[in-house]
């Protein structure tokens, strides 16, 4: 037996550390999983037929909204691993109780997932850019307000994965959330056409806002200045709170209670 | 302030159940560990020792007591100690979509080493716990076994200077034990220290310099597994096939226990010869053996419930 301390230099961690390799463990286990990128994007894919047979002339505004549903949906894939890796393999307790940060890990897995999804999204961005003839201005407005959709998602995605004891209660709820919000609004279809008395609440939840301000700049919507307002720094402050919460979080429930 | 790799005080934990009344895991937990000591913390089930290994490694807030991983306070700023530590969870599995060589390369890196540590270190734990023949097979595709060589591979190459190890050998066969049991030496060897929980007591005699016995949230037994069957009144165990009829003319060389027609004597070795001249004159066949690790720990253990 030894009697002299260890001699391994030890370093404190830093705010964020493990994000990048994290990240890339997270790339390779989801890339394993490539029927799950196919089937990704079923849901906007069946949606935008339905828009198309319906109204071809919104099959823009229903592109641009599949780009931002897209986005948003990746939510549900951080709650789905978060829950998964804590509850069924218990590896969260393998990364966290050592020198990674917890808001490395989050982050680090959320960008994984968002980097392995991104091809068909950027198809779906691509296609957006030709069918609705976006200019460049406008294509960076929605590579923007897509990634600020990515962001709250991953963020409400990761928290909500900390109330789950329990693999089978996410599949119950994990879809309703990300489903409603993300497809009852009007995303794939002009604010116009969702009540009026209701559009300040589908202006103030994020795929719906970002949606609305896109619709605005290709000349489906007509907003206000203050709808305008109201969707993008609702959108932005939301997104902030989250994202600031989802970091917060993530360092509170390393520790159980 | 203590620099031990790890040190409590009067550690609690009662944890909250809903409509229930409260239930205390931890009732008082003083522990110390030494720098590049092997330490086994025995007990029955839902006796406390996850819950102790889970606060030490940072996982769980205690109720209350004092906690300290290399003079930091788990309490107040796990951020601190975590850097020393590395964990195999107990029932933890790694990820079943990357194979054995990436999953232990990956976790290294996410912990702050650099590719070519991570890369030299990976195939040492390969190498070392006898991985290579499934290396790069992903791990869906491998036994229950070799996945739990997987995690404890993952953790070892991590080198840390303090692993807390929660049931480590679950589901290996004998040869892979061993296999661990080396690596877990050599990790020491290095100056690392390690706390392990196991419910195979050869296991914990075989790797562990001192061991904690742990009920109902209290140590109940500290010190080496000989202190542990000296403790039972002796470290030899005489059995009498056909001795139970004769139980009081062996009463005064220990604990007895009868059992149909046989007897078991536990004895201290200055007084076998004694024993055994008795149990020739009585015509009876004797067999004489150490006293096992498990045989003292289920009268420790025995012995306290009794008294509860």
């Amino acid at each position: 037996m030894r009697t002299d301390p260890p001699t391994t230099p030890i370093r404190q961690s830093r705010p964020f550390g493990g994000t990048g390799a994290f990240l890339w463990t997270e790339v390779l286990v989801q890339a394993h999983e490539s029927l799950a990128m196919a089937t990704s994007m079923v849901t906007q894919t069946v949606l935008l037929v339905f828009v198309y047979i319906l109204n071809p002339g919104l099959i823009g505004v229903a592109l641009i909204g599949a780009v931002l549903f897209s986005a948003f949906t990746l939510g549900q894939r951080v709650l789905n691993e978060a829950a998964y890796i804590r509850i069924d393999h218990k590896a969260n307790d393998l990364y966290l109780a050592g020198p990674m940060t917890p808001e490395g890990y989050f982050l680090g897995m959320a960008g994984g997932i968002l980097i392995v999804y991104l091809a068909p999204i950027a198809l779906l961005g691509a296609l957006a850019v030709l069918v609705a003839h976006l200019s460049l201005t406008t294509s960076l407005a929605l590579l923007g307000l897509a990634g600020l959709v990515w962001l709250f998602a991953a963020s409400i995605g990761y928290i909500f994965s900390t109330f789950f004891r329990d693999n089978r209660a996410i599949w119950a709820y994990a879809s309703l959330f990300f489903n409603v919000f993300g497809v009852l609004p009007p995303v794939f279809y002009p604010l116009g056409f969702f009540p009026a008395a209701l559009r300040p609440v589908a202006l103030l939840m994020p795929p719906s806002a970002a949606a609305a301000l896109l619709q605005s700049r290709i000349g489906e919507t007509t907003l206000s200045t203050g709808q305008t307002e109201l969707a993008l720094f609702g959108l932005i402050a939301e997104t902030a709170l989250v994202f600031l919460f989802a970091i917060y979080w993530a360092r509170r429930t390393v520790r159980g209670p | 302030m203590s620099v031990e790799p790890l040190w409590s005080e009067n550690l609690r934990k009662t944890y909250a159940v809903k409509g229930m009344p409260p239930v205390e895991a931890l009732a008082g937990v003083s522990m110390n560990v030494h720098p590049g000591e092997r330490v086994a913390l025995l007990g029955r089930n839902g006796a406390g020792k996850t819950t102790f290994l889970r606060i030490a490694s940072t996982l769980l807030r205690p109720t209350s007591g004092q906690i300290r991983v290399f003079g930091h306070d788990v309490s107040e700023h796990p951020e601190r100690a975590r850097p020393y530590i590395a964990v195999v969870p107990q029932e933890g599995k790694p990820f079943f979509h990357l194979p054995p060589r990436e999953m232990i390369y990956t976790y290294l890196r996410a912990r702050g080493l650099s590719r070519e540590t991570s890369q030299s270190r990976t195939e040492e734990a390969i190498e070392r716990m006898g991985l290579a023949e499934f290396a790069d097979r992903l791990c869906i595709t491998l036994s229950g076994g070799q996945r739990q060589r997987t995690m404890v591979a993952t953790v070892i190459a991590t080198q840390a200077p303090l692993l807390f190890l929660d049931e480590p050998t679950i589901g290996m066969d004998p040869f892979a034990r061993r296999e661990v049991w080396a690596s877990l030496r050599d990790l020491t060897a290095k100056g690392s220290t390690i706390l392990l929980t196991t419910h195979y007591l050869d296991e914990a005699e075989a790797l562990s310099h001192r061991l904690y016995i742990v009920e109902r949230g209290q140590v109940i037994v500290s010190g080496t597994s000989d202190d542990l069957k000296r403790s039972v009144g002796g470290t030899l165990k005489v059995s009498l096939p056909q001795g139970a009829s004769e139980v009081e003319s062996f009463r005064s060389f220990g604990e007895v226990v009868a059992d149909g027609e046989s007897l078991t004597i536990i004895v201290h070795p200055e007084r076998l010869g004694e024993l055994m001249e008795l149990a020739v004159r009585r015509r009876l066949t004797a067999t004489v053996g150490p006293v096992t690790l498990e045989e003292a720990f289920l009268r420790v253990v025995g012995r306290k419930i009794d008294e509860d």
